[in-house]
């Protein structure tokens, strides 16, 4: 019996919280088209896909974490802690290379994720209170040793200023140039090979055996260190990449920015259906949470709304998904007898 | 017994200086099956831990074919053909049957990267052989608890096991599927693997056990083979003593009904249930899992509301609708699962007594009064006699049995007037047992009446004088206090409850006008 | 020798902070000298500390309940956005003879703002059962949102100077919001450990099954937790205006996670059941301390984050290390996960019927 490798991806069954994404965004943006047909442009598209780039590598390694059972909230300052030193270091080296900015990036990212593994498995701690502290920790840390000056578009090394307005296709119109950002690749790069860890390799199983059930797996002689290592190593590594994608992008390099929109990501992450429980969760459902923050953001104004109702639109269609859902295992609960919560 | 195929000489393990295992010698045959017996807190599961390479004996060796597989982790243990399927099954719940079974051997293989041709080939292989089919691409987590447990069994073979161990594995299996279970390892037998069984079940381990090795208080006590013993000697070794336990006899004359329950049903869980209970009586609910005891406990506690029939008290009809309402009706449960439904475990046994009681200690100022608290506690802990007075100790720091005196004492602080206790001596060791059924006797000789839901006919014997039999949510049989004064009634109880199907047969054709109820 | 034994083995959580705050404040003392202990520096520490001091009461209830309030500084926040928008003049006019009652409104309908964003934590909490951590991850979010339609992102200014003077009021040199917030210590301390509702606190946290058991309507005892909550995001909202003397949405941001952080550093429990208010009174002693004494060495102000996360690890690791010190045996540690070897067998849970599915079982306290 021969297979296409691609089959489980296009025959696989999509979870119901995937579904009901996909309704949303159909259903919200045929609103949005309606009222506004100028929504519907290569413009609007390309710049959905500038601006969401970095938040879409951040969520994948908060996807990550949370499969394995985990919540991370200190990859936001990872991002900036690993970003900065890096712009710090070609500053200091005079080594002005963009290749040399992601490398130094993700080493640090890696490494500072490293340290949250092992400080969760060393005391069996809880996750959340680990990131939290590790993230004041580091970023604390970075302003002691680094300072927190910002660079503005002519301080900053020229490579990343360059590498933010490098396009892959550009458009030009009567209303302007219109560049398909290089992000792009470097997004559909990191889904891809997520996906391949996390589904075709024993380690990326081993991530969700782990969540499903860590007493199981270790039982299994699953190492839970090395699973849990890689998990928080490749979460950081992600943020070390976004870190240099988001000061490329915003062509300004400030330390103090982006820390603080942690739980706005995680949010994303768990609309698209992933557990804080463990062992579930997809990349293609985080995508469509990211795709419902980024829409929000950037296409009210077609509405006639202006970018203050983001969060309140957010909040919403995130409180009601979760009511549904949750609202639905209670009922079942209470058939089954279970008495788990209130 | 075959070529020895695990010899375990001399082992030993303490825990922060408690010792759980001394110098344990045992040796197990090739096809052979060794029931391991013991009371909780025996050291059956340390052993098992030890041999699967969870624990380090602290002295000692486990020798597999000769060679030592203890102090090298669960991987090492599995190499040489060790596996252990957990009460608890192990399971993952979010990943597919096929990958639940393959894993294990994937991830010995050394493979890195996963194939779903391979994975589902190696579990339609290993479910071939335990000889089920179930659907490959399906959640665990969407199984019933027999198919997980085969799921566990495929997936344990999957690596040529040598020697398999079970923990437990009927306990949350009906009838027909224990039939099956047992089949299966009887045929895993015959094919040259060892089984280690663990189960607290005489009649399947009378059933199956080439030997039966028992534990009591981390020492062995010794080898037997099933004909050896019988249930009271088997009783005997697991706890030292001889135990006979006081019958309770009722002595009240008054027969008006405490508690009337007229067809009760709920949809899924129990249909038709009609009883009466009379102060002084001890009711005996017995059946096997699925029989809907315990749900129709969680009924009358408010707990799970019934949907058709009804619950008179005194007389007159109530609806019983939460635990409050329950509990202003005078009714008590003590639930069945005790850490999770009876127990605040980091808590001081004071806050567990006075939990349910609050409101009579709060005081004028409607703030609690702790000197009442506190005399209330020390009051329970002396009644109930547990074995630390210090009411400051936090009950997860108590041994079952005094866990289980302090659930019970918080109920009686309560005086019910109808007082359910589920499956009160699980767990628990045999001198607590004795405690708590000369209170559960004292309680019904002044006045009570009481419901004691149990599938170990001893406990129906010693305690109850009426008895109703469940099978599938339907009343089977019930007997009076005359028939359980029947010399074989123990016997006859223990067959009825361990295979509830045969007497079906049995009563439909001794009865012709049995009602529809009690046929399911 | 054996008392303190006992003292510690009794709470060591406590002890351990209590030692760390002694020894933080004798080197400060011995270093700053004059300049930690003037007047003007206690004075500014005890009001930068009360508005923050609210909100840390306010995630230890959460916690003891094993939950977690994510919601509670965009709810002082959009508290504080209609508190001032009372007495900001928009709605009504403000002249001199209606001022004190347009004030005392305006800190009426923030409290009420605050309340009622409890009330909303928890019915969806107890009500529609969704997680704690995620009902309030929305709730934050919402709150933010109405915060920005209202002042579309815009600062709201007071316009009645009594209530800005509030802030800065001292009696006998201590300022009043300081003085408010011990007496919030003081009230919810007493309630926690007096009254029937603390005692349900507790308990729920600890095992809210077993409650349910017991009688109790665990609804309630959630939703009047989550009210509580916030009656004391309310007061932390109405400092917060009268110190700034306005409110906009992103104020205060920060604060959410140094209140999570210092109440677990007060040895709050995240799974649930045990923590004290004293515990946390001293851990914002501890953190206030440091924090002034960087202000006063002039350091780099995030400085601050290092010490504060620092401190979390440092004393996450040290209870790790008291727990395993106990000549007794340690208890078993409470919480999932736990794969340190505990003695097996010790507490039996075999139940003949499982009823709970494994999902059930594992939201125990994986929820964090």
């Amino acid at each position: 019996m021969k297979t296409s490798p691609f089959r489980a991806v296009f025959n696989r069954r999509s979870t119901a919280m995937e579904k009901y994404l996909l309704a949303i965004i159909i259903g919200y943006i045929v609103i949005v088209a309606l009222k506004n047909p100028l929504f519907f442009s290569v413009e609007t598209l390309f710049d959905m896909l500038r601006s969401g780039s970095g938040v879409m590598i951040l969520a994948i390694g908060v996807l990550i974490v949370l499969v394995s059972g985990g919540i991370d909230v200190s990859f936001t300052a990872i991002a900036v802690v690993s970003g900065y030193t890096s712009v710090k270091l070609m500053l200091a080296l005079g080594i002005d290379n963009i290749l040399f900015a992601f490398m130094v990036s993700i080493v640090v990212g890696c490494l500072l994720g490293a340290i949250n593994a092992l400080i969760i498995y060393r005391f069996n701690l809880p996750t959340l209170i680990v990131t939290l502290g590790t993230a004041s920790a580091y970023h604390g840390l970075m302003a002691t040793v680094l300072g927190t000056k910002s660079f503005p578009t002519g301080a900053m090394p020229q490579s990343l200023v360059n590498f933010g307005s490098t396009d892959l296709i550009v458009i030009n119109s009567d209303t302007g140039r219109y560049g398909l950002t290089v992000f792009l690749p470097i997004v559909i790069a990191v889904l891809v090979l997520t996906w391949f860890i996390l589904y075709r390799t024993m380690l990326g199983r081993q991530v969700f055996a782990v969540g499903s059930n860590e007493e199981s797996a270790s039982r299994l002689g699953i190492n839970i260190f090395r699973t849990k290592l890689f998990v928080y190593a490749y979460s950081g590594a992600l943020s070390g990449l976004m870190g240099i994608i988001y000061f490329s992008e915003l062509k300004y390099v400030n330390p103090v920015s982006l820390v603080g929109t942690e739980l706005m990501i995680i949010a994303a992450v768990v609309i698209g259906g992933a557990k804080l429980t463990g062992g579930e969760g997809t990349i293609l459902g985080t995508i469509l949470g990211i795709v419902v923050v980024q829409l929000f953001q950037s296409t009210l104004v077609f509405l006639g709304l202006g970018s203050s109702w983001n969060d309140l639109f957010f909040g919403a269609v995130l409180l009601i998904s979760l009511g549904v859902m949750y609202y639905r295992q209670r009922i079942q609960d209470r058939k089954n007898l279970v008495f788990a919560t209130a | 017994m075959g070529n020895p195929i695990l010899i375990a000489e001399n082992l030993s393990i303490a825990f922060g200086g408690v010792t759980a295992l001394d110098s344990i010698n045992l040796s197990i045959g090739e096809g052979e099956i060794l029931c391991l017996a013991g009371e909780n807190g025996s050291g059956k599961s340390t052993f098992v831990k030890i041999v699967s390479g969870v624990y380090a004996p602290s002295a000692g060796s486990v020798a597999i074919d000769g060679g030592r597989v203890d102090s090298q982790g669960p991987r090492a243990a599995i190499s040489a053909g060790v596996q252990v399927i957990y009460q608890d099954l192990s399971l993952f719940d979010h990943l597919s049957v096929a990958e639940n079974i393959a894993m294990n051997r994937m991830m010995h293989d050394g493979s890195k990267l996963v194939k779903r041709s391979t994975m589902r080939t190696i579990a339609a292989e290993q479910l071939a052989r335990v000889g089920v089919e179930l659907p490959l691409d399906d959640r665990v987590s969407t199984l019933s608890v027999a198919n997980k447990q085969l799921v566990a069994i495929a997936r344990a073979l999957s690596m040529d096991a040598r020697i398999l161990f079970m923990d437990e594995p009927t306990t949350a299996l009906t009838t027909n599927e224990v039939k099956r279970l047992l089949k299966i390892v009887l045929e895993l037998k015959s094919r040259g693997l060892s089984i280690v069984f663990i189960s607290h079940k005489l009649d399947e381990v009378f059933a199956i056990a080439d030997r039966i090795t028992i534990f009591r208080d981390g020492h062995k006590v010794g080898d037997f083979t099933a004909a050896e013993l019988d249930e009271e000697s088997l009783s005997f070794h697991m706890t030292g003593r001889r135990v006979s336990y006081a019958r309770y006899h009722r002595q009240i004359d008054d027969e008006t009904p405490l508690l009337q329950v007229q067809g009760l049903g709920r949809t899924g869980n129990y249909q038709d249930v009609t009883f009466d209970l009379r102060n002084g009586d001890i009711l005996g609910l017995t059946g096997l899992l699925g029989a809907g005891r315990t749900e129709l406990a969680l009924s009358l506690f408010g707990l799970n509301a019934p949907d058709s029939g009804r619950i008179l008290i005194g007389g007159k009809p109530v609806s019983i609708r939460s635990p409050l309402q329950a509990m202003e009706h005078g009714i008590a449960l003590v639930p069945e699962d005790r850490k999770t439904q009876g127990l605040f475990g980091a808590q001081s046994i004071r806050n567990n007594v006075s939990s349910n009681v609050i409101d009579s200690l709060l005081g004028r100022t409607r703030l609690i009064d702790r000197k009442a608290e506190q005399a209330l506690a020390v009051a329970t802990v002396h009644e109930m006699n547990v074995n630390n007075k210090n009411v400051d100790t936090l009950v997860q720091n108590l041994s079952g049995g005094n866990q289980q005196k302090v659930v019970i004492g918080k109920w009686i602080a309560r005086h019910p007037t109808i007082f359910i206790l589920d499956s009160p001596t699980v767990g628990i060791d045999i001198g607590s047992k004795q405690e708590i059924y000369d209170r559960i006797h004292a309680l019904a000789a002044s006045g009570i009446g009481v419901i004691v839901i149990s599938d170990e006919p001893e406990e129906i014997i010693a305690n109850c004088n009426r008895v109703l039999v469940m099978h599938e949510g339907a009343v089977l049989d019930r007997f009076e206090e005359a028939d359980l004064r029947a010399p074989e009634f123990k016997d006859r109880l223990a067959t009825i409850i361990s295979d509830p199907e045969a007497h079906v047969k049995h009563a439909t054709a001794a009865l012709t006008t049995i009602t529809p109820g009690d046929q399911r | 020798m054996n008392s303190i034994a006992r003292l510690v083995a009794r709470d060591k959580n406590l002890s351990v902070l209590l030692v760390m705050t002694a020894v933080t404040l004798i080197v400060l003392i011995t270093l700053l000298g004059g300049r930690f202990l003037s007047a003007g520096n206690l004075q500014s520490m005890s009001s930068q500390v009360s508005e923050f001091g609210f909100l840390a009461l306010a995630m230890g209830l959460a916690m003891l309940t094993a939950g977690i309030d994510l919601s509670i500084v965009s709810a002082a926040v959009l508290s504080g956005i209609v508190g001032a928008t009372v007495m900001s003049g928009q709605l009504v006019p403000i002249t001199a003879s209606n001022s004190n009652t347009l004030m005392l409104v305006g800190i009426l309908a923030a409290l009420v703002t605050g309340m009622l964003c409890g009330l909303l934590n928890g019915l969806l909490i107890a009500k529609v059962s969704i997680p704690p951590i995620l009902a309030t991850l929305g709730t934050m979010i919402l709150f933010t949102g109405i915060g920005m339609v209202i002042t579309n992102g815009q600062s709201v200014p007071i316009a009645i100077s009594s209530y800005s003077a509030l802030g800065a009021a001292t009696v006998a040199n201590i300022p009043i919001i300081f003085l408010l917030m011990v007496a919030a210590f003081l009230v919810v301390g007493f309630m926690l450990r007096r009254t029937r509702f603390g005692r349900r606190i507790y308990l729920f946290g600890e095992n809210d099954v077993a409650l349910r058991f017991s009688g109790v309507r665990n609804d309630r005892v959630i939703i009047l937790t989550y009210v509580s909550i916030g009656l004391l995001v309310g007061l932390a909202a109405v400092i917060m205006v009268s110190r700034v003397n306005s409110a906009r949405v992103g104020f205060g941001e920060s604060y959410l996670l140094q209140a999570i952080l210092v109440v677990v550093l007060a040895g709050f429990n995240p799974y649930g059941g045990r923590g004290r208010v004293v515990s946390v009174a001293l851990g914002l002693i501890l953190l206030q301390s440091l924090q002034s004494a960087f202000t006063i060495l002039q350091f780099n102000p995030y400085v601050k984050n290092l010490i504060w996360g620092s401190m979390l690890l440092l004393v996450m690791v040290v209870n790790y290390y008291v727990a395993r010190w106990n000549p007794r045996g340690a208890a078993p540690a409470k919480g999932p996960g736990t794969t340190t070897v505990i003695p097996p067998e010790s507490a039996p849970s075999a139940a003949a019927e499982t009823h709970r599915s494994p999902d059930a079982v594992s939201t125990g306290g994986r929820a964090l």
